[in-house]
């Protein structure tokens, strides 16, 4: 029992306008099994950009998940969005593999609106294997921010997505092993090492393998049994070009089997520098339901539309495409430019395959609230097929 | 072997990730005669160039252009005093290079100052994680013709206008053009924010950096 969240039901439940023939759930569940949708279901990753738009600062939120469920939950209510995200930092993922004395020089948060970042753990690959060898990540666990600020934020967002009779869905988002191994040592070292020393990246990662694995057996328990059922999978890997993910790609993959026989509307969240390839490889990994893909850093040849399209049809019949507009249009461009760059997308996707309007990425802090409001408005304006 | 070729045997050691071939093959092209300046340009710099291509081309990726960087790094530690002591090198212009304040990411700054270097340029790199003053100091201690402001995430890039601003007043705003750079980065938010430019390609940021040189060079001063 949560006040934040009898707060919330008592405020909003029975009394709230519908959106559509379709409740948020009923569109996102179905926009995930290719099939109709009253209207195209629009779910920004709004995880830190709430925080913000419901007047709280990311220090204000930082050990305080009552304040975080409020931001979450008063966002909702204003925009009425097809799901709800919860909040995760990176201070969630590794504050654990850390002793208490030692997490404080670890973070870097630099204002309110901003991003808390992190210093790599450690320096080398033998460390990051010794850490992982020494089950650092039990011996912490206790007082850990995953314990005392993400599990119970997680826990009262499903409370009120039950108490609601589940008419929105809440996402759960979840790292998988190649996000863990690079931000235990930072991205740039690990992905030189997987040239330089692919044996110990092996191991590294198999480790790396055996605690998400472990770490899923508490979701199924923890958010499974509470109602959680749209899972997103965050990604690492995404400047490894095919070398790497032919090599490495067995992790995430062996991730994804077990995580789609505990839940069912599973998604891969991947952003960054080799989308095509990676989007090839999403294709043929069994049972994920949905792609949150971005705009390729580099090398892209292809316009925004035309990229849009070669996804859509790569993925006709099997995977649900989630996009639009790009996190950088969705900061730093017009309502106008937001509202073309998700008509694009849309007249790009939808003749081949469902669509999510929701940025790559998670939507930023500095993002106008205009432009959140114009990806929602032209979202809502393109009638389903 | 003939001058050429032992060039070309280093520009393909960078392009072939070759971390311990590279110092030989530099020993061996000083021994045969070839000037520090020449081994630099048409050795190690000629490869960071096919580099660029084959990333361009999607033929080589990121784990493969780090590596590349560090082959090229350690072939130009063995220059580096030959080239300071016979007076050549960064012929191009002069950069400072960091990481603004709250950012510690590194992966484009590795990628984006040895190419700067093989281009020609001075590269100073202050690191990541820099204050605001820091930059200030290096304008005044260097006297650098560009600063390269790097931010990974979409909200670091968000302080460049801090940045700026800092420097402005600080007096040193004319004295150097500033420029952006990393994934998140976008060049009308750059200038909206007091920079002169951004990229999230460090050889297409090359162009730029030509431009903006030439641009200070010539007097034209940001508004």
């Amino acid at each position: 029992m949560s006040e934040v969240v009898d707060r919330w039901v008592q405020r909003l439940k029975g009394k709230l306008a519908p959106v559509g023939e379709m409740t948020h759930w009923e569109r996102m569940a179905a926009a995930f099994d290719l099939k109709p949708t009253d209207l195209i279901p629009v779910a920004p990753e709004l995880d830190y950009w709430q925080i913000t738009y419901a007047g709280y600062s990311h220090q204000e939120i930082y050990n305080d998940p009552d304040k975080t469920t409020d931001a979450c939950l008063r966002t909702w209510a204003d925009l009425r969005t097809d799901a709800i995200w919860m909040y995760v930092d990176i201070s969630h993922q590794i504050e654990n593999f850390i002793p208490p004395e030692k997490r404080r020089e670890h973070f870097l948060h630099r204002g309110e609106k901003d991003y808390l970042l992190f210093k790599p753990l450690v320096k080398t690959l033998d460390e990051a294997i010794e850490l992982y060898e020494s089950r650092a990540y039990e011996r912490y666990l206790e007082g850990s921010r995953a314990v005392t600020h993400y599990t119970p934020h997680m826990l009262q967002l499903l409370e009120f997505q039950e108490k609601m009779d589940r008419i929105v869905p809440v996402i759960v988002g979840v790292a998988t092993p190649s996000n863990y191994a690079e931000t235990i040592v930072e991205v740039q070292q690990f992905v030189r090492w997987t040239i330089t020393e692919p044996k110990k990246v092996k191991r590294y990662l198999d480790l790396a393998l055996e605690e998400r694995l472990a770490a899923l057996d508490f979701y199924a328990e923890f958010a499974g049994q509470r109602g959680c059922r749209f899972l997103c999978l965050f990604g690492g890997a995404r400047t490894w070009g095919p070398r790497q993910l032919e090599q490495f790609g067995y992790a995430d993959r062996i991730f994804v089997q077990k995580a789609v026989k505990l839940f069912p509307y599973v998604f891969w969240h991947i952003c960054g520098h080799n989308l095509p390839e990676a989007m090839r490889l999403l294709v043929e990994w069994e049972g994920i339901k949905a792609v949150q893909y971005d705009m390729p850093y580099y090398s892209q040849k292809l316009s925004w539309p035309e990229w849009c399209e070669s996804v859509a049809r790569l993925f006709a019949g099997k995977r649900c495409a989630m996009n639009s507009p790009t996190t950088q249009t969705a900061c730093h461009g017009t309502p106008e430019q937001v509202r073309r760059m998700v008509r694009e997308f849309l007249d790009a996707t939808t003749p081949h395959t469902t669509a999510v309007v929701m940025p790559g990425c998670e939507v930023d802090s500095y993002s106008p609230v205009e432009n959140v409001r114009a990806m929602i408005e032209e979202a809502r304006r393109k009638p389903a097929s | 072997m003939e001058h050429s070729e032992r060039l070309e045997r280093l520009a393909e050691a960078v392009l072939g990730m070759d971390l311990e071939g590279v110092g030989p093959l530099v020993e061996d092209c000083l021994a045969a005669g070839l000037s520090p300046m020449e081994i630099l340009s048409a050795g190690l710099s000629a490869g960071m160039r096919r580099v660029g291509e084959k990333f361009k081309q999607g033929e080589i990726f990121m784990p493969e252009v780090l590596v590349c960087c560090d082959v090229y790094y350690r072939g130009l530690e063995i220059l580096r005093p030959l080239i300071r002591h016979s007076g050549g090198g960064g012929a191009r212009g002069k950069i400072i290079l960091g990481t603004i304040h709250g950012d510690i990411h590194t992966v484009g700054k590795d990628v984006a100052a040895p190419v700067f270097q093989a281009a020609g340029y001075e590269v100073i790199d202050l690191g990541v994680d820099v204050p605001d003053a820091r930059f200030v100091e290096a304008i005044r201690e260097h006297a650098p013709d560009i600063v390269g402001l790097g931010t990974y995430m979409t909200s670091t890039f968000m302080h460049t206008g801090e940045t700026v601003r800092v420097i402005r007043e600080a007096g040193l705003r004319d004295r150097v053009k500033i420029i952006c750079g990393g994934p998140a980065v976008d060049p009308g938010a750059a200038r909206r924010m007091g920079a002169d430019d951004a990229s999230d390609d460090a050889w297409e940021a090359v162009e730029k950096l030509d431009r903006l040189v030439e641009e200070l060079r010539a007097g034209r001063r940001p508004a």
